[in-house]
């Protein structure tokens, strides 16, 4: 079964990490992705940037309206996710034991329908599993 | 939650903390003082149990109650404390109690005041930047000073000038009407890039410490965004600062000498930021409400898009700086403006055009560095190694010193060669 292993945090406290204390959080995504690659339970890592960055699309009866930022304001923000490919719920929480879970919050839920794509413009920054 | 990484919570929470304190008690000196007793009862008591969900809300509660009992103890002869200023049961939870006050439209608003008294009009720039970073990022007056070169004692006073300037300028507490918001971002983000600048042109000073300096500017700038994402110059802003930053690795060489855009290995530049930086600027253009921040982001990224030097978009940048000189016109951005000319049409008509910024820029390297280059390609490689003598003058660190010293020995081998002027 697949999994969606979804990341939640504060992004002022993400901010706020020292360079020793990030690389020390990059290290357990690090160790996750190891094990899940080795076990092959990896289906797909997806790092989202800042929330900054994000419009909110809604429709006004005829009319798109697109506005700046996410839709609502909380403590915590959606980071990013991966997809792991599980046999039952249990040993899918004992891989998300790896990830840093000292701060922030992670969810799991499967996930009932996943389809891949090939890209054009992702450049660099995407890379496809061969 | 674990109880790790104690002090990250406390700068993570520390803006938004201090501008609910500031605003509790309309005076910064005690609103720092209180985020102080906050934090080191936070640290006692988190370590014990463990963070709370809502750092920022604990020590709000935490620093309204410590901040009243010194109110309270210097008021004693004078004055009796404010009505609402009545302190928080511990009992009760801290958290419920203070989800109102942490709604976004009251701490916006208490962020923005607090940034904006930290670059009020009255201060001067770097007095500006020093409470920016002392207040707002929380670095201590140690760390401030080392940027500056400064001793610790000297930033101190700084600091405490700087804070009874604005206790003398006495800024309004209403909210502000929509003209006065945008003159308090347009402040803000100035300070801001200030900072990001300090660090990234590094003017002087130890390069670990003036990393801190990009580093906490861009810290600053997300805040901001996250808080106003629909003002199109915070994102501009932002969109700069990640776009500069991206090239942090390759503006120095191995023997620490500045590399120009022109020598730089593009490939050490940074993607990810590169990405946030033109997606944010894109976001913004949206609005077409354009500042001077986008435009100058709009810059960058066009640098970003080329894969070399002489692929660059000259006729991109041109119209950008052309709409730059219009929105803030100086005598540094026509500078900028000239050198795109000459990749367009050449040094001749360039060096012409340069003359009227010899008055306005007669103490500033970069002028006689360009113009050195225009005469070098003209074949005046005598005129152009007096203008780079002058550049050597006027510049203000090591590693541009050593960069115009490269070129000055360059014009000296080509000078060797028949038909020399043309730079290799």
């Amino acid at each position: 079964m697949l999994f969606s292993v979804l990341i939640y945090a504060s992004e002022d406290f993400i901010d706020a990490l020292t360079p020793e204390e990030h690389q020390e959080m990059m290290k357990k995504h690090g160790a996750f992705h190891e094990d899940t690659k080795t076990n092959k339970n990896f289906a797909a890592a997806t790092k989202l940037m800042s929330t900054g960055t994000a419009v909110t699309i809604n429709r006004d009866s005829d009319d798109f309206v697109v506005t700046d930022g996410p839709f609502a304001e909380t403590k915590e923000q959606f980071m990013g996710f991966y997809l792991i490919d599980c046999p039952n719920l249990e040993e899918a929480i004992e891989k998300v034991k790896i990830l840093p879970l000292d701060h922030g919050r992670i969810e799991i839920r499967p996930v009932e329908y996943f389809e891949g794509a090939d890209f054009n413009n992702a450049e660099r920054l995407v890379i496809n599993a061969s | 939650m674990q109880s790790v990484w104690l002090s990250t919570h406390l700068r993570a929470a520390r803006p938004r903390v201090l501008a609910a304190l500031n605003r509790a008690f309309g005076d910064i000196d005690l609103a720092e003082d209180a985020f102080q007793e906050a934090s080191l009862k936070a640290l006692k008591s988190w370590q014990q149990d463990a963070v709370p969900n809502d750092p920022a809300a604990w020590l709000i509660v935490a620093g309204r109650n410590a901040g009243i009992d010194a109110f309270r103890k210097k008021s004693r002869e004078t004055l009796s404390a404010p009505e609402d200023l009545e302190p928080v049961l511990e009992e009760a939870n801290p958290e419920d109690e203070l989800t109102r006050a942490l709604d976004q439209s009251v701490y916006r608003d208490d962020i923005l005041r607090l940034l904006f008294t930290c670059c009020h009009p009255v201060l001067r720039r770097e007095q500006q930047i020093a409470l920016s970073l002392k207040i707002v990022a929380g670095l201590s007056v140690d760390e401030i000073a080392r940027a500056f070169l400064v001793q610790p004692k000297t930033m101190e006073q700084r600091i405490t000038r700087a804070k009874k300037r604005i206790q003398a300028a006495k800024l309004p507490y209403e909210e502000p009407d929509a003209k006065a918001r945008t003159e308090r971002f347009s402040a803000v983000a100035n300070a801001i890039y200030l900072v990001f600048n300090e660090g990234y042109s590094a003017s002087q000073g130890p390069e670990l410490i003036r990393g801190t300096l990009c580093e906490e500017a861009i810290r600053l700038a997300r805040l901001l965004v996250r808080l106003y994402p629909e003002e199109p110059e915070l994102r501009g802003l932002l969109a700069l600062c990640l776009i500069q930053h991206s090239r942090q690795n390759a503006r120095l060489n191995a023997d620490g000498e500045a590399v120009t855009l022109e020598d730089q290995d593009r490939t050490t530049w940074d993607r990810k930021l590169i990405a946030e930086g033109n997606i944010l600027l894109e976001a913004a253009l949206r609005r077409a409400n354009p500042g001077p921040f986008q435009i100058e982001a709009a810059i960058a990224a066009t640098h970003t898009r080329s894969n070399s030097y002489e692929e660059t978009d000259w006729n991109e940048l041109e119209k950008l700086y052309r709409a730059l000189e219009v929105i803030r016109p100086s005598p540094v951005v026509a500078l900028n403006r000239i050198v795109v000319l000459a990749k367009m049409g050449g040094p001749q008509e360039a060096l012409e055009q340069l003359k009227r910024l010899e008055a306005p820029l007669q103490r500033y390297a970069s002028y006689y560095a360009v113009k050195g280059s225009f005469l070098a390609e003209l074949g005046e490689t005598e005129l152009a190694r007096q203008a780079f003598g002058r550049a050597l003058d006027y510049s203000g660190t090591d590693a541009e010193r050593r960069h115009v010293l490269k070129v000055l020995s360059k014009l000296d081998d080509t000078d060797l060669l028949p038909n020399s002027g043309k730079r290799p």
